[in-house]
């Protein structure tokens, strides 16, 4: 009997009963919208995810079905968009804040998603899939010699493509890369001039150490930039949001904020480590990335894994031997998630990221009543919104609050004039500090066209050996 | 008229050691990065500026890359390379490094040169300049300038002294702008080559002077004879920056039988078809002339529409046969807007050759770059 090879797909991903026949066809034919073969979902299922994704856990398969529902949702813009729902797009990073507040206000009137953000994770997490958009991109003009980033080249690349609708409006953050805003230009001036957007900037000119969110006149204009943003997009969609809105978005941030610690904790402590940091770093997109579909199917998967955890903890079960060393890193590339297994078939695990792991004083109650400046002091609070003094201090902090961490992996990110420009010095200000021996490594989060396992094999071995030796040493 | 640049050149050459001696007699050397930094602010709070913009040198990029990431424009690398190579004679004596906070370049550079400790003062630039509380959040970033010149010189900046300093600086942009206008001429008697490096050397001259010099200038070349063949196509240089020292690039379109008979770059070059008002509110004046009144520049946003519609009034004042897009390797948003011109130009049916520069001038950079150039002029002299 041939196989359904989508079915299989969907039980992989814990879809099941009355659910799962309804999500058959609709995933066939939405696989194929975003240019995904029966083949290539079949390589998802047989080689792929087996490989690269702890799916002996429960939560895991959960959570990749929470982004199918997503891809599936993205797939849907051009129809939504006919059918008059409200399209808003925004772009990585930002606060989730604004962005779920217009869901909880519009319901089913508005569709809300970071697509480029979605469609890398789950077309290259899972599939190993997304090179057909960056392509696309850079037969448009965005050069491949430039290295440019590949969110903006899947975003510029699905639209390309007519994979997503021209959105009602995009609310770009450009708090961090000039790129990402810019992108949206590039896309009204090249491709579409009805490809509206809304940018938020504030300048990187904060000093050396200045704790960003202590300054006054920062978080008031930041404040100032979101609640312009949000003026605009409400004029644009005719969807009003209001404090109560912004105060449950908020609530449902933190409870998942808490929730996803939670589970940073056990992964990190956890001896052995229970789970890798691919899929730990891709639970943790539920703080940054809006689901369309909800928070409640990944926070279902969440809750899941941490049971999962607790329980894999207490059977002394593990993805790795017990004392196996753990590497954590500024951000564990899970785009690319044979970097996570090759340090695996190596013996070390990969555990947190840097820029998902909250100081203490992420998790202090706020001084501000009003949500705008909350969500202000909470962005300049995040690893993203800060001065290299500032950001190097917090990771300081981040790696004595999670040790043990045998090793440190920075890079990454050599696509990104900001999060990626720093990162040699952050190193050696980390090294310095903690006494963990950090790596540095250029490659690419998103996509690996450039750096292939053979390219990194002999890297990553070297840092494991490294690692490993140090530990038997101070054993 | 080789002569009287050539004493300017010098006058450049000279500057850091000016510089050492004005420190000896109690005065503060300030280096600046970017023209949303006012030179006439420092001018008028009795220090002495020093334009940090030197490139055009392969070594000075890579000496970063132990603290870098290597994907960063050439330019920008270049502020630190020099100095972590020991090239760089004056940022060592600086009092203070005031850093325009426009784009991520010389955002995460500036941070280099805090890491190796270096006194930097930062000015944030909202690139989102049609909005009215950016701009203010740009005047005030200028105000609290004012007050860190004041603490660190010791001398008030007074509303006179800036209107003296901007009016040696709008003599300087009324001199530059003669020169540039004997471009027009159907065969000028000064290219771009020229015209470029007399604006550089007009950082490093006392502006009180170097008015007169370029008048000098003008008077020399306003009824010389072309100096160049008949028909050269006459192009326009558009881009990021020619840096002070990167002078390969205009040199070779020049001696490949083009002229380069007008500019439009964000950086580098004085923005000297903008002066700034002496009436009224200088700070004021500043703000706006720098941030609302001059064309915008390319990491604003919206600005490639606008940025177009200038450099089509710049093809139409200077009768352009082509424009050549001189852009900065990794210099990821220009290569953005460059995609844009590509398409815009076309269809205006204006050749158009990109240009792209890692100051790696080696013998086998050249002639590739040689050969792109000399088939673009050779393409647009066959369609004129």
């Amino acid at each position: 009997m041939a196989r359904n090879i989508y079915r299989e797909f969907l039980e992989l991903c814990a879809f099941e009963g009355q659910e799962l026949e309804e999500m058959v066809p609709v995933w066939e034919k939405y696989s194929a919208l975003l240019g995904l073969s029966e083949e290539d979902v079949r390589f998802a299922l047989d080689e792929w995810i087996p490989k690269y994704w702890d799916i002996q856990y429960l939560g895991v398969r959960k959570m990749i079905g929470a982004y199918i529902r997503e891809a599936i949702e993205i797939a849907k813009t051009p129809e939504y968009k006919e059918q008059g729902v409200k399209i808003v797009y925004g772009i990585l990073p930002a606060i989730l804040t604004n962005y779920q507040a217009m869901k909880i206000a519009g319901g089913d009137d508005i569709f809300v998603s970071f697509p480029d953000m979605q469609l890398v994770t789950i077309l290259n997490s899972f599939f190993h899939k997304v090179d057909d958009y960056l392509e696309s991109a850079e037969e448009t003009g965005m050069t491949y010699g430039c290295r440019h980033c590949a969110l903006n080249k899947t975003r510029i690349g699905a639209f390309q493509n007519k994979v997503i609708a021209a959105p009602d409006v995009i609310w770009s953050w450009g708090f961090n890369c000039d790129e990402g805003p810019k992108t949206d230009e590039y896309i009204n001036c090249l491709l579409d001039e009805d490809w509206k957007y809304v940018i938020s900037r504030i300048p990187h000119d904060t000093h050396f150490g200045t704790i960003d969110d202590e300054d006054e006149d920062r978080v008031v204009y930041m404040a100032e930039q979101m609640r312009d943003g949000q003026r605009e997009i409400e004029e644009m969609t005719g969807i009003k949001v209001t404090k109560e809105n912004m105060l449950q978005a908020v609530k449902e941030q933190g409870r998942y904020a808490f929730k996803f610690s939670t589970l940073t904790q056990l992964v990190s402590n956890g001896n052995p480590q229970p789970l890798s940091g691919s899929a730990l770093t891709n639970f943790g997109q539920g703080m940054t990335c809006p689901f369309n579909s909800g928070l409640q199917y990944i926070e279902e998967a969440l809750d899941i894994m941490i049971r999962e955890c607790r329980q894999a903890k207490k059977a002394g079960t593990g993805i790795l031997p017990k004392d196996a060393p753990k590497v954590a890193s500024y951000f564990v590339p899970f785009c690319v998630p044979w970097v996570d297994g090759i340090f695996k078939e190596n013996g070390v695990g990969t555990t947190f990221s840097l820029t998902f792991t909250v100081t203490k004083k992420q998790l202090e109650p706020t001084k501000y009543e009003d949500p705008y400046m909350q969500a202000a002091e909470q962005w300049l609070k995040m690893a993203f919104g800060q001065n290299i003094g500032y950001e190097s201090k917090n990771m300081i902090e981040k790696v004595e609050a999670n040790k043990p961490v045998d090793g440190l992996l920075m890079g990454f990110f050599d696509f990104d004039r900001w999060l990626g420009a720093h990162q040699k010095m952050c190193s050696k200000i980390i090294q310095d500090a903690t006494g963990v021996p950090t790596f540095y490594m250029e490659s690419d989060f998103w996509e690996d066209r450039d750096y292939s396992p053979e390219a990194l094999r002999t890297r990553i071995e070297s840092v494991c050996q490294v690692v490993k030796m140090r530990k038997e040493m101070e054993m | 008229m080789d002569k009287k640049i050539q004493s300017l050149a010098e006058a450049y050459k000279k500057r850091p050691v000016e510089l050492k001696q004005a420190k000896k007699d109690g005065k503060k050397v300030i280096e600046y990065i970017g023209h949303f930094v006012p030179e006439e602010m420092i001018r008028a709070a009795g220090a002495e500026p020093y334009f940090m913009c030197r490139g055009g040198e392969p070594e000075p990029p890579d000496a970063v890359l132990e603290y870098m990431l290597r994907f960063m424009n050439p330019l920008a690398r270049s502020m630190m390379g020099y100095h972590l190579m020991g090239l760089d004679p004056v940022t060592p004596m600086a009092d203070l490094i005031v850093a325009q906070q426009a784009d991520c370049h010389i955002g995460r550079i500036t941070e280099l040169m805090e890491f190796n400790e270096l006194p930097v003062y930062k000015v944030g630039v909202p690139p989102d300049w049609k909005k009215e509380f950016a701009g203010e959040y740009y005047y005030k970033a200028l105000m609290k300038l004012k007050a860190k010149l004041e603490e660190v010189t010791g001398n008030e900046i007074t509303e006179e002294g800036l209107k003296e300093q901007v009016e040696y600086s709008n003599a300087i942009n009324e001199s530059l702008r003669k020169i540039s206008d004997l471009r027009k001429k159907d065969n000028p008697p000064i290219g771009g080559y020229e015209f470029i490096r007399l604006n550089h050397y007009s950082f490093y001259t006392d502006p009180k002077e170097t008015a007169g010099k370029l008048e000098e200038i003008y008077e020399g070349l306003k009824d010389a004879p072309g100096k160049f063949k008949e028909g050269s196509p006459r192009i326009l240089l558009a881009g990021h920056a020619v840096a002070i020292g990167d002078y390969v690039v205009p040199r070779m379109i020049e001696e490949n039988g083009a002229m380069i008979v007008s500019d439009m770059l964000d950086e580098g070059l004085r923005w000297y078809n903008w002066d700034i008002p002496t009436e009224g509110d200088m700070m004021r004046n500043i703000w706006k002339t720098k941030y609302l009144d001059k064309v915008p520049v390319n990491i604003f946003q919206p600005a490639w529409r606008e940025r177009f519609a200038y450099i089509k009034q710049l093809i139409d004042e200077n009768k352009i046969d082509g424009v050549v897009w001189y852009q900065l390797s990794f210099d990821e948003i220009y290569d953005m807007e460059c995609t844009c011109l590509a398409k815009w130009m076309k269809e205006i049916n204006m050749p158009f050759l990109k240009l792209e520069s890692s100051y790696e001038y080696s013998r086998e950079a050249m002639g590739p770059l040689a050969t792109r150039v000399e088939s673009f002029i050779e393409a647009v002299k066959g369609g004129m």
